[in-house]
């Protein structure tokens, strides 16, 4: 009976094209628009790296000035980033399975003439940890070792850019880049890995693109790096000046994150920060109250609004606008329905019960739906395509906006949520003909 | 076969009530062959309709076929519909969009019979109608008279217990209404109740009994006939009605 319901269906479409065209139309612009907006914010939204949701954790600690908050709409919040010295001294724990305190900076890399001028090039500072605590995919060769974390060893990993860049895209591990003016050996080559979101240093630009190169952290000291980043400060930094003055300083430009497998994990690291901020308070630092904070990923973005209020709102508009369309669809859909009342009548002489009726004409709403479904996706790609052009020519990515799995299987619904809604009461309304009125005069 | 007991009928507006039916009886025999004859407004298509489960009334019995259908939900009326009655109709009321296969087809759809058995009927019941060559004709390919041919067909089909007839040579011109006529004959020869509407004489005159309907009431009621009204009597029949 289904099937039979799809070919009545599919016969009364094609009797009136320029109709069936408009309500259509109608579908496929409001299924366009919200599955639009609805890609805009899941963008924004997935999460980065599901796979280790409830695993990762950023660190903050509260090493504010005691007279007025951290910055922002949440007195409560501490500083989004830790000081160098409180990040060196949170990665003596031995408790996370992975960790990694981070900062980008920006430094020359000096490619071989004969391929290239030096250019300036954003580098992230990181530990071995980095790689495998965020499934980094790797094209050749691997990370560091934790033991080059600690001399530091001069290692580099270059992203498949990057490689493709300084070598051609050969298989570089073993070749030497030049950085700052020292020779660093590479040792691995990053696959494509661009996640929908830099999770791991929201402070700045969520959905620019990873960093080309990843070096030891520790050459900060020697080679006095400074962030490319966000920093807040306070204080003075003890007396001291220049670089060992900022290392020294509560000015605040690390990242942490650490990898905690299970619940007990987690307490007994919550353990470790108040101990450490205890122990810190002793020395004079440490003022304002204990304040310390473990965020899972997404609790990270939601800290840091990474979903940004116009794409809410937007979707919510794009919702309503797919409303107004189903209903705007209900009085063409009766008109419709309702000048088919002959032919109605004539399959309730003949047995049809309202239910049949009823269902005849709800499947045919939803292949209106579903056929204004791949429409409206048709154009949610265009919307998508042209969102992602002028994103390319402000954040340097043109893969952001994305019509994926869940965002089709989202289309669909709302198609036949909408086709549903659009022919509920036409339908109710057509199974109600009274056949008698019609038989007669057909 | 079908049973009426002072059933009214009422339509009724916010200025005026209009009897359609006005406390009336009838019954019919199984295998019956019954001709309502009336004026237009005297009430012809309101009974079809009640005796046909497309209209409810306001109070009376009705039993068909043993069963009292006075008061059923619309699924169970839907039922006796699909599998008891069929309806010839004077503007065939075929399907446009549906070729002769699938109107022929329509009430074994709603019998959800399967695809093969649906076949057989369809197919069986439009070589009775002689139109098996036409299966795939759509309705505006076909004459008035193979038109109301599918429409008997379709009722063939469903091989019902009721014929419900409301005019059916009312469109067409004398040679298509022998032709059907000499269909319904056979199908009431074969068992088939058959209760018809008609301002034709010549059509009632086939009728094994003829019911005259004036102002909602049963008026008139032929004694039923043993055979069929002489040739003779039409012309005189005529006259009465006229």
């Amino acid at each position: 009976m289904f099937l039979h319901n799809l070919r009545i269906a599919w016969k009364s479409l094609r009797r009136n094209a320029l109709l069936t065209a408009l309500i259509i139309s109608g579908i496929a612009l409001g299924i366009g628009t919200s599955t639009t907006f609805a890609a805009v914010r899941h963008a924004f939204a997935r999460h980065p790296i599901p796979e280790k949701s409830d695993v990762l954790h950023y660190v903050r600690l509260d090493s504010w000035d005691p007279l007025k908050p951290y910055p922002g709409d949440d007195p409560t919040r501490p500083p989004t980033q830790l000081t160098y010295r409180d990040a060196v001294g949170v990665m003596q724990s031995r408790i996370p399975a992975r960790q990694s305190a981070m900062f980008k900076t920006n430094q020359y890399v000096y490619p071989d003439p004969k391929v290239g001028r030096p250019f300036r090039e954003t580098i992230r500072m990181c530990f071995a940890d980095f790689f495998p605590m965020f499934d980094i995919p790797f094209r050749y060769g691997s990370g560091w070792d934790r033991k080059a974390d600690l001399g530091p060893e001069p290692v580099v990993v270059l992203s498949t850019t990057m490689n493709d860049k300084l070598f051609g895209g050969v298989n570089s591990v073993g070749k030497t880049v030049r950085i700052a003016g020292r020779d660093f050996r590479v040792v691995g080559v990053l696959a494509d890995w661009n996640p929908n979101v830099k999770f791991y240093d929201l402070t700045q630009n969520a959905i620019g693109t990873p960093e080309e190169i990843f070096l030891p952290f520790h050459f900060v000291q020697p080679m006095q790096l400074r962030t490319a980043g966000n920093s807040d400060g306070w204080g003075t930094s003890g007396g001291l000046s220049g670089f060992e003055g900022l290392l020294q300083s509560e000015t605040c430009w690390i990242q942490m994150w650490v990898e905690l497998p299970n619940r007990p994990a987690v307490d007994q690291y919550r353990d470790f920060l108040a101990a450490y901020v205890l122990d810190q308070k002793k020395h004079g630092r440490f003022p304002r109250p204990l304040n310390n904070r473990l965020s899972t990923v997404k609790e990270w973005m939601d800290d840091q609004n990474v979903v940004p209020k116009q794409a809410n709102t937007m979707l919510i508009v794009s919702l309503l606008f797919l409303a107004v369309c189903a209903v705007n669809l209900v009085g063409l859909l009766l008109g419709k329905f309702l000048a088919r009342a002959p032919e109605i009548s004539v399959r309730r002489a003949l047995g049809a019960s309202r239910a049949d009726i009823f269902l005849q004409h709800i499947v045919e709403c939803e292949v209106i739906g579903v056929i204004g479904g791949v429409l409206g996706l048709l154009l949610s790609l265009a919307g998508l395509a042209g969102l992602n052009a002028w994103l390319k020519a402000t954040a340097t990515r043109s893969d952001f906006f994305q019509l994926d799995g869940p965002m089709v299987l989202l289309a669909v619904g709302l198609s036949l949520a909408a086709g549903l809604a659009a022919g509920l009461y036409p339908a109710w309304r057509t199974c109600r003909i009274a056949p008698a009125i019609h038989l007669k005069v057909q | 076969m079908l049973s009426m007991r002072n059933i009214q009928k009422v339509y009724r507006t916010d200025l005026i009530e209009t009897h359609a039916l006005h406390d009336f009886s009838i019954d019919v025999k199984t295998g019956e062959f019954v001709a309502i004859m009336g004026r237009s407004g005297s009430g012809k298509t309101t009974f079809l309709n009640v005796a046909g489960l497309l209209d409810t009334f306001d109070s009376g019995t009705y039993h068909l076929d043993g069963e009292d259908v006075s008061r059923l939900s619309d699924a169970q009326m839907s039922r006796i519909r699909n599998r008891k009655i069929g309806f010839v109709f004077q503007s065939f009321n075929l399907i446009p969009d549906l070729d002769v296969f699938d109107n022929i087809d329509v009430p074994l759809r709603y019998r959800r019979l399967p695809a093969k058995e649906r076949k057989e009927r369809v197919e069986q019941a439009a070589g009775t109608v002689g139109l098996s060559a036409r299966l795939h004709h759509l309705p505006s390919q076909l004459s008035g008279g193979q038109q109301q041919r599918v429409a008997v067909a379709r009722v063939l089909a469903g091989d019902p217990r009721l014929i419900l007839a409301d005019e059916p040579t009312g469109n067409l011109d004398t040679m298509m209404s022998r032709e059907v006529m000499d269909l319904l004959e056979r199908i009431n020869g074969g068992g088939t109740t058959i209760v018809m509407v008609t301002h034709a004489p010549e059509c009632a005159a086939r009728a094994s009994r003829r019911i005259h309907l004036l102002d909602g009431g049963l008026v008139d009621l032929d004694a039923p006939a043993p055979g069929r009204l002489p040739e003779r009597d039409v012309a005189a029949l005529s006259a009465t009605l006229a």
